[in-house]
């Protein structure tokens, strides 16, 4: 199913996000790798059939560059998995 | 607090001992393994005092951030339309919110991410009140309190195996915290440890034996 990717996609990002969040301790997570699992998602076409994925994908790359909090970074993909899910209910 | 001890071949049986005993479901209750053995499992279970909180989140005044922190919570459930009460959990660190509702599946959501949504969200509100890291943990219906015990049991059971089998186990993939639970459940054990393997959303933990020490 062509929605579940990006869906995959940003899960991974929320999850390496979380991970720096929580301070998990079992894996070193540089914002390098979260602003790459952010841009594989940004690579998807899927993405442009939610009216706000792109945007909300956006926004979280930015925080990352920014350095913003992990919680801020992970609410902005939250946000844009809901518009991804908007867009396809069955995700 | 209520609580009562409970023997068994196996965890599973020394639970429902302690709770036929208490008469109380697994989900209001605390469990800790007081010995783990090929004959014979000991636990602690312990009945977890709903009534208690909501004593302490209003003997929270001297907290002024887990007041804060409550409170921000309140305000967004009820612009959500979600009828629950929000508490703060007695003698914990880092802060912790209980919501506690009706019907509050939807707000646990599949694997726990509506739950970890709403955590993040929470975190973002209340971040200018906490010190740098500082973070508030959101529980609903002890959701996460049970999560985690789970994967501490999940952890114990393949550490008893790899002690039996000296064969290392792979763990279905989890979230870095259920993760740490396990890392956490068996750092003190001599002969098993942990490692983690894998991508996120994938990464899962490995349970084998400790290598031995060189000399």
């Amino acid at each position: 199913m062509p929605g579940r990717a990006a869906a995959e996609r940003i899960r991974k990002a929320i999850a390496l996000v979380n991970e720096v969040a929580d301070g998990a301790g079992d894996e070193e997570i540089t914002p390098t790798e979260i602003a790459e699992a952010i841009r594989d998602c940004l690579e998807l076409k899927e993405i442009e059939q939610g009216s706000n994925v792109r945007k909300y994908l956006g926004e979280a790359l930015d925080a990352v560059s920014d350095g913003m909090p992990a919680d801020f970074v992970a609410m902005t993909l939250y946000a844009a998995l809901g518009a991804l899910g908007e867009s396809r209910p069955e995700l | 607090m209520k609580s009562a001890e409970g023997r068994g071949r196996t965890l599973d049986e020394a639970v429902d001992a302690a709770l036929i005993e208490l008469g109380e479901s697994r989900r209001n209750v605390d469990v800790r393994v007081i010995s783990e053995g090929h004959e014979e499992t000991v636990v602690e279970v312990s009945v977890i005092d709903l009534t208690a909180a909501p004593a302490v989140a209003a003997g929270a005044q001297g907290n002024g951030k887990a007041d804060v922190a409550r409170s921000l919570v309140e305000g967004l459930l009820k612009l959500m339309g979600v009828r629950a009460q929000v508490t703060v959990r007695t003698g914990t660190d880092p802060i912790t919110l209980d919501i506690s509702g009706r019907d509050l599946g939807a707000l646990i959501g599949w694997r726990g991410e509506t739950l970890r949504a709403l955590q993040s969200v929470t975190n973002v509100m209340v971040g200018k009140h906490l010190a740098e890291g500082e973070r508030v943990i959101v529980d609903v219906e002890r959701y996460r309190q049970r999560r985690e015990h789970t994967v501490r049991e999940i952890a114990l059971r393949a550490a008893r195996q790899v002690k039996m089998t000296g064969d290392a186990i792979t763990l279905d993939a989890m979230q870095a915290f259920e993760r740490r639970a396990i890392h956490l459940a068996l750092q003190d054990d001599p002969d098993v440890g942990s490692s983690s393997i894998g991508e996120e959303p994938d990464r899962r933990v490995v349970v084998g034996p400790r290598k031995p020490a060189n000399g």
